[in-house]
């Protein structure tokens, strides 16, 4: 520990005598003179770097290297979707993966293409022949491994696709029975009210028998242009016409001061069920009275 | 696939009666192997299984290879130019781990020539099952270099020192006369990225074989594992300093957070302002106009109640009155 700070001291000393040097010499200007460090200078022999190329590089015939220098093949989907090919040699971004990989795949396709044809001057085979069994870098039992992962990953994806489509299936399957019940029901009811009406002897035709087949011939086109005609209820069409269009108006105007006190609408007669029958258009087929069945009864 | 069965002969010393019986006649051309590249790679001690896998892909790919054991590192790297005169080898490619960390790779051309050093990243496998592609044992490969490589001298350096090294000289005894992958050697973000692709059809489609790794230059030396210094990459950021700036960077947040905690704190403990005697009271004080006594000489008029309080007045007066009664 004393060892050090006698070695700091002389260092100290040292510089103080530097300084001292510096200031007689008049370098010292006046100010605060504070210690920087260097900037630490790389190296770049370029000369030497150049001789010691020529001195160690081999000349050999092309055959013997088999190496290429070449810009990468056009990007060909990037044209067709006229995209700027933004990676000319200088810009590639080495953190975008796929642009990446997509430059050193095109760089090693223009190199081939360049290649076969000066590969097959020198006749230098490319493809091996079929009978051709050699060892691969790879082992047999690799391949195995690695076809049955792409498979996999294949079937992975195969099901889940397939369970996608079921979920939608599934949801329109839904919606389709629910569509499918309810036609059935409004069938049905529609066939009982018939049933009624003839049996309570209003309507003495049994056309509803029928009214199935044909409403299964008629049902694609009959039924549309029945619902279109009803459009909307009597209800409805009052209440339009009151408190005007553009359906459900938040409740606000079923009834306002002004329409509860407007009494135009007003007909004693009928209010006090005095009027004819003619607002209802009168009913046809209506039920005779009592005596009358029986006349018709024992006349019958 | 049937063409993948092992078969451990090199095929083209095939021959029956003179006659090669595996390969078309016309094709192969039997020649004197002549340039005499041998490579040796190895390794310190202290490495991970995915450089000794690099190592062993390196030597899978390369026939002209011969390998050795670990080399200690307490001796001088300069020894390793007499491993190589031993094994005969002109060229090295030397794997350094330290701190079971980070990987350095030296490659040298061993008695006198250059030699750089490299640390060496995003390291795959052959045996990666992502890396589909195959290719021949000992096949040549074709070498592909980026343009920037002719741009810099240093770059022609390593390029040629890359061409000596990965290329597979012709008719090797362990080579493959077929062409059927290639080597790529790319710039990108001042670093060397290396791929090996199968080729599958000669109009272009390839697969990627691997291994592949990223090289970030260090040093370039006139000798081999040693000798002055031709080129040192100003990009070039040691691991270590790496490391140290992530960790002072998350250091420096978190003092941050301490700090501006710390003020938060100071402001709600600080001593507060006095506020009972307010020195500023009196300045907007105007003292009132003076106004005249008024004495009222005539009695006000009675008020007048209204209904409930008469009410109230009332039931009050009989509760009172009930009261003295009782009383």
């Amino acid at each position: 520990h004393f060892y050090l700070y006698e070695k700091v001291n002389i260092i100290h000393l040292h510089f103080i005598a530097q300084l001292q040097e510096a200031f007689a010499a008049g370098l010292l200007k006046p100010g605060m003179n504070v210690l920087v460090d260097k900037p630490k200078k790389l190296v770049n022999n370029v000369e030497g770097l150049k001789q010691c190329l020529a001195d160690f590089r081999k000349d050999l015939p092309w055959v013997e290297r088999l190496d290429l220098t070449n810009l990468p093949a056009a990007n060909i989907i990037s044209q067709a979707e006229e995209k700027a090919s933004a990676p000319a040699a200088g810009e590639l971004d080495a953190d975008d993966d796929f642009q990446r990989e997509m430059f050193f795949y095109r760089q090693a396709q223009a190199t081939i293409l360049e290649a076969m044809p000066l590969l097959n001057r020198h006749s230098i085979a490319t493809k091996r022949p079929e009978d051709y069994f050699a060892e691969m870098a790879k082992s047999d039992q690799h391949m195995q491994k690695i076809r049955k992962k792409l498979i996999s990953k294949q079937m992975i994806m195969e099901r889940s696709e397939k369970a996608k489509k079921l979920r939608e299936q599934r949801k329109f399957g839904k919606k389709v029975q629910i569509e499918v019940i309810q036609k059935r029901q409004q069938e049905k009811k529609a066939m009982m009210s018939a049933v009624k009406k003839y049996q309570k002897g209003m309507t003495d035709k049994l056309e509803f028998l029928e009214g199935d087949q044909k409403m299964n011939k008629e049902s694609s086109q009959g039924s549309k242009k029945a619902v279109n005609k009803k459009g909307p209820s009597a209800k409805r069409k009052y209440k339009d016409q009151k408190f005007g269009f553009g359906g459900k108006k938040s409740g606000k105007k079923w009834n306002t001061k002004e329409s509860y006190n407007d009494v135009s609408g007003f007909r004693a007669k009928i209010a006090h069920g005095k009027g004819g029958k003619k607002g209802k258009g009168g009913k046809q087929n209506k039920r005779p009275g009592k005596s009358v069945r029986k006349k018709m009864k024992n006349r019958s | 696939m049937a063409r993948d069965v092992l078969w451990r002969r090199p095929a083209y010393l095939n021959t029956v009666a003179g006659k090669d019986i595996s390969l078309p006649p016309s094709r192969i051309l039997h020649g004197k192997w002549t340039n005499k590249e041998r490579v040796l790679i190895f390794s310190s001690r202290g490495i991970n299984f995915r450089t000794r896998h690099l190592m062993q892909d390196l030597r899978t790919m390369m026939p002209h290879a011969k390998a050795d054991t670990k080399m200690d590192r307490k001796d001088k790297l300069f020894v390793i130019n007499e491993v190589c005169e031993i094994k005969n080898c002109n060229k090295c490619l030397y794997f350094e781990a330290k701190k079971k960390q980070d990987l350095y790779m030296w490659i040298s051309n061993s008695p006198h020539g250059p030699s750089a050093k490299f640390l060496v990243q995003n390291i795959h496998t052959l045996a990666e099952l992502k890396l589909t592609g195959n290719c021949l044992k000992g096949s040549r490969p074709l070498l592909s270099f980026d343009p920037k490589f002719d741009k810099e001298p240093h770059y022609a350096l390593l390029k040629e020192l890359f061409i000596q090294t990965f290329s597979t000289p012709r008719y090797h005894p362990k080579s493959q006369p077929f062409v059927d992958h290639v080597f790529t050697f790319t710039i990108a973000d001042n670093r060397i990225w290396f791929r090996n692709y199968q080729i599958i059809e000669e109009d272009g489609s390839l697969v990627e074989i691997g291994p592949r790794f990223v090289l970030n230059l260090m040093k370039i030396f006139q000798g081999s594992f040693g000798g002055p210094t031709l080129y040192e990459n100003p990009d070039f950021r040691s691991p270590n300093m790496h490391r140290r700036e992530m960790r002072l960077a998350a250091a420096a947040k978190v003092r941050e957070k301490q700090m501006v905690k710390e003020m938060q704190k100071g402001k709600k403990t600080s001593a507060k302002e006095d506020l009972e005697s307010d020195v500023t009271a009196d300045v907007f004080l105007t003292p009132a106009e003076e106004k005249p006594a008024d004495i009222q000489t005539e009695a006000p008029e009675p008020k007048v109640v209204k209904k409930k309080q008469k009410a109230y007045v009332k039931r009050r007066a009989l509760i009172c009155k009930y009261k003295e009664n009782c009383i």
